[in-house]
């Protein structure tokens, strides 16, 4: 089927099929709703005001999934970049980054994999968060990355070895 | 010969081609320790997948945000043409933001480039014009930088207004050529590049 993003029918089917994909993908790596919600509006408002010509409900997909990788990328980068003006120019206390996300965070399990994908470093954490939360094999992540897919076969093998590691130290704290 | 971790894991992903597959499915007909190491792969998946943010977690940002597309985009794409979206993000925190405005405000008087006096490009703050949407963004996320370049000082004074603030815009030094240093000092925050590309 094909998909013009500025027709309102296919914009609210695609809209359908892809937020939550794209939710989780922006949640895993910013792990804040508020941002995420955020992130993915302006995803969406983008898709819709551009008029793009999709040839599949899929490449409409890798293209929304591209765009809310990138921008969540820049906010947490932002964020980084923030906090040190902040803590540099003492013109604010710093506040804590994740209001409206400690209802989220039930148990412990999703602390400690939030806590380790956090620390994964940037290329690792965008493989293993489309691997894992948007369930895209290695050849459409190759395609949204725009990377090998041996390349992602490697970031794939290495993401998980680093959480492995840092999952298992976790556990000897909690325990 | 054992597996390695990174042709389990490919295996696990479903994403091992032939002969390969053939050839590690035997070996994990005899082999113990390869069992285990695949049992424990499996395991960190399965972790990694029990923490995602679940439907029901999703399901209200999907319907708020349906919903204010179809009243601010979709809707209005027929009414107005002339319509002019004027989305600023906003950091969050509003202490920041406050600043990083009027730090960005000093740069826009500063570059300006027809060289016009202060006086004349510091316009009486008006309200808010009946064509433009203005939307509060609950983080400062895309790039805020980029996007105020695209405003008029007085769009920026005005959209600071109509969220309640009070704006007070002071040169305390004009000089007619660019302030060099200033302008280095900012730029050294200088925010969001274009999305990045990975290699
Ligand atoms: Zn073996």
């Amino acid at each position: 089927m094909e998909v013009h993003s500025s027709d309102s029918k296919s914009f609210r089917s695609v809209y359908e099929q892809v937020f939550p994909v794209v939710m989780r993908v922006a949640y895993h790596i910013t792990y804040n709703m508020d941002v995420s919600e955020d992130i993915c509006q302006e995803a969406f408002i983008r898709f819709y005001e551009k008029g793009i010509d999709f040839q599949s409900v899929d490449e409409a997909k890798y293209w929304l999934i591209r765009v809310v990788k990138n921008m969540s990328i820049n906010v947490i980068k932002r964020k980084a970049r923030e906090d040190a003006t902040v803590e540099r120019l003492k013109k604010a206390p710093s506040l804590p980054i994740l209001n409206g996300e400690q209802a989220l965070i039930g148990d412990e399990t999703r602390a400690m994999v939030r806590s380790a994908v956090e620390r994964l470093p940037e290329k690792l954490k965008s493989v293993l968060v489309l691997k894992e939360y948007a369930d895209l094999n290695y050849k459409q992540i190759a395609g949204i990355l725009r990377i090998s897919e041996s390349n992602v076969k490697v970031r794939v093998h290495r993401a998980r070895k680093i959480m492995e590691s840092m999952l298992d130290r976790e556990e000897m704290h909690v325990s | 010969m054992c597996l390695d971790d990174q042709i389990l894991n490919t295996y696990l992903d479903g994403e091992l081609g032939e002969p390969w597959k053939t050839q590690v499915i035997e070996h994990l007909n005899y082999c113990v320790a390869c069992n285990t190491r695949l049992e424990q792969l499996k395991r960190l998946r399965e972790t990694l997948l029990s923490s995602a943010l679940t439907q029901q977690e999703i399901q209200p940002h999907q319907e708020k945000v349906l919903s204010f597309i179809e009243k601010n985009i979709i809707e209005k794409k027929h009414i107005n043409i002339f319509r002019k979206t004027f989305r600023v993000s906003m950091p969050m925190v509003m202490a920041t933001a406050a600043a990083f405005v009027v730090i960005l405000t000093g740069v826009l008087l500063f570059t300006r480039p027809d060289g016009l006096p202060t006086g004349q490009i510091i316009p009486n703050v008006a309200i808010p014009s009946a064509g433009s949407v203005v939307q509060v963004r609950a983080t400062e996320n895309l790039s805020a930088a980029k996007l105020l370049e695209n405003f008029t000082l007085e769009e920026i004074l005005q959209y600071l207004s109509s969220r309640g603030y009070e704006v007070e815009v002071k040169v305390k030094e004009i000089q007619p050529v660019v302030h060099q240093t200033d302008q280095n000092e900012i730029g050294s925050e200088k925010p969001a590049e274009e999305p990045t590309v990975e290699q």
